[in-house]
């Protein structure tokens, strides 16, 4: 264990001070009683695959590494629907996920939001409409596009959400 | 004799089951009006879910199975319909009435049942896992997919085999590189062309940095689940270093349509980056082998026997962790490059476990003899009818690919990912455990649920 604290401390903090973070910085401050009032200070976000090719929930993951780090910017993923703000949708919603994701939505509490993640759930990206698709028809409030979308796109994405609710 | 594979296709006048055995390939053909044929899930036990799905799916009965649930067909899919007939050619089908499902269940006093998904809490594919407990015993599980089940044997079919590149691109997000490559594999063998050495050298590098990447997200996520948490921040790390590489090679972090008829790959990248990969990997192997805590959890637990595994005919890392010497890159093109068979013995977490870490060491090894800086002109020529098959060693394991084209066009297409017949030997790897183990034995399978439901 002596070994990883050693090299723990040679390796350092590696979290990046990403461009955007300045953004948040700037965002943060006009947006900061909004979020307290929607959010309690904090974004919690139920993701669920309603049938995509695993690469989004990858980048999703990646966003818990050490380089993005996601949870310092107060945002964070949960495990129930029922301590949700946010739905985060990737896949092109199949025919047997269907009333499972309709079931996870309606155990959110409202106000609820809606944020579809990747193509597939947006145009079914490469996918094309089969017996076996069904298509997303929750109210959906705001869309990250990629294929998949990078983890900085995706932290772009959520600050683009937010902003929303200055207006 | 190893199941590999067994699909149906629909001919003109009949309907043809193909059994795809390691030494054998037995064609059956079956009369439309009353289709029904013999069972062989009693001698392989992982033809159960390749006959459930032919049964839905082509409405194909067979005489002495024991389990007649349906597989892809969930609550509310119609019954009647039978989606890979050729006269079926609807996009969108009714909610039917809801009608239970029947899980395999053991019933008794003071057993319970612990159903868990399709939906769950962490950030994972959907898919169902019905537990029977004594206590905190695991007596019976039953693992039911199909949730992502997105009809794309059928989405390709009618279509250019040049046009559907993209779908099989992203079929699983993780084995992208091996379902490029065994695809790529098929429209070679389809143009009559041979595929040059230092292409072929490329593509292996490519797959062996997807293996590599799937093998460093695991190294993190086995400890994680065993509550040491370290282990993932060190991993999670390593392999976002890795995919950025990726992405820098191929420009994309998946590596989605990467596999052209000409690569470029920067091997000054490579010399950098893999020196680099092998020390922190070995820096990680011996700060691990300290952990005596981890390695309690780890050791004796989720045991696939080789028994088991080959009864299954399991492939990929949970075979070769149980000691069984399968592997498609055990080839003279591989063992030219350094492919050196790497096998656990117990079968535990813990064999996988070493096993992914070495794996990566000889993947390490094998890209650095792959690394070329040749090119031959190549293309792909003009696509001949017929029947293609293909076998791709995934980051997961063997990956069969079969592919009919007639006049040109998909006639059917059909693909067995190594997750297919790993699952369903998965539950025999259980029950002497909590639980709590489940998630452990979960990841450090780390089976694909995209690719298993298509």
């Amino acid at each position: 264990m002596l070994r990883f604290w050693k090299k723990r401390i040679k390796t350092g903090v590696i979290t990046e001070n990403l461009e955007f973070d300045r953004g948040l910085e700037e965002i943060k401050k006009e947006i900061k009683d909004k979020i307290k009032r929607y959010f309690a200070g904090s974004l919690a976000i139920r993701m669920v695959d309603s049938g995509s090719c695993n690469a989004c929930e990858a980048e999703c993951n990646a966003l818990s590494n050490p380089y993005y780090d996601l949870q310092r910017l107060g945002i964070h993923f949960v495990a129930s629907p029922r301590h949700a703000d946010v739905l985060l949708l990737s896949g092109v919603m199949t025919f047997n996920m269907y009333h499972h994701v309709w079931d996870a939505y309606n155990q959110m509490p409202s106000p609820k939001w809606v944020i579809t993640l990747g193509d597939c759930p947006y145009n079914l990206s490469v996918f094309e409409k089969t017996y076996a698709i069904k298509g997303v028809d929750l109210p959906v409030d705001f869309h990250i596009p990629g294929c998949p979308p990078n983890p900085e796109n995706i932290i772009k994405g959520f600050l683009e959400f937010l902003k929303g609710f200055e207006k | 004799m190893r199941l590999i594979a067994r699909f149906a296709l629909e001919k003109k006048e009949k309907f043809e089951i193909i059994d795809v055995f390691d030494k054998e390939i037995k064609r059956t053909q079956i009369d439309k009006k009353t289709p029904f044929i013999k069972s062989i899930a009693h001698k392989y036990p992982a033809a159960i879910w390749m006959e459930r799905k032919i049964k839905d799916e082509f409405g194909i009965d067979f005489e002495g199975c024991f389990d007649k649930r349906p597989a892809v067909k969930h609550e509310r899919f119609p019954k009647d319909i039978y989606p890979l007939r050729k006269d079926f050619n609807k996009q969108e089908i009714d909610f039917c009435e809801f009608k239970p499902y029947s899980y395999e269940e053991i019933k008794g006093e003071g057993i319970f049942t612990v159903p868990v998904g399709p939906i769950h809490a962490g950030i994972i594919e959907p898919g169902h896992f019905h537990f029977s407990q004594a206590g905190e015993e695991i007596l019976h599980l039953e693992v039911r997919h199909f949730y992502k089940y997105r009809g794309l044997e059928k989405m390709v079919e009618g279509k250019n085999p040049f046009e559907i590149q993209k779908i099989i691109s992203r079929i699983s997000g993780n084995e992208s590189i091996a379902y490029q490559k065994a695809f790529f594999d098929i429209l070679a063998k389809a143009s009559c062309v041979e595929i040059p050495e230092n292409l072929k050298r490329k593509q292996a590098i490519l797959l062996e940095i997807e293996r590599i990447i799937h093998h460093l997200t695991d190294l993190g996520f086995i400890p994680n689940d065993a509550g040491f948490a370290p282990a993932l921040a060190f991993m999670s790390k390593l392999s976002e270093e890795a995919r950025r590489v990726f992405y820098k090679l191929t420009g994309h972090r998946f590596a989605f349509d990467a596999l052209k008829e000409e690569i470029f790959i920067d091997n000054k990248l490579l010399d950098e980056f893999l020196p680099y990969l092998k020390k922190e990997v070995e820096f990680f192997k011996n700060w691990i082998n300290d952990i005596p805590s981890l390695w309690d959890r780890m050791d004796t637990t989720g045991c696939l026997s080789r028994k088991k595994a080959l009864k299954y005919g399991v492939v990929g890392v949970a075979a070769r962790a149980s000691g069984i010497a399968i592997d498609v890159r055990d080839d003279d093109f591989y063992k030219n490059y350094g492919f050196k068979m790497q096998l656990g013995v117990k079968g535990e977490v813990a064999d996988r476990f070493k096993l992914r870490i070495e794996e990566i060491f000889n993947s390490i090894e094998m890209i650095n003899n792959l690394k070329t800086q040749e090119n031959e002109n190549f293309a792909l020529g003009e696509i001949k009818d017929g029947e293609y098959m293909s076998f791709t060693e995934s980051s997961i394991g063997e990956l069969f690919m079969y592919l009919k084209i007639m006049e040109g066009k998909v006639e059917r297409f059909f693909v067995r990912d190594p997750s297919f017949v790993n699952w369903q030997a998965f539950h025999t790897t259980i029950y002497k455990d909590i639980i709590a183990d489940f998630p452990l034995i979960n990841k450090s399978f780390d089976l694909s649920y995209a690719g298993n439901d298509l």
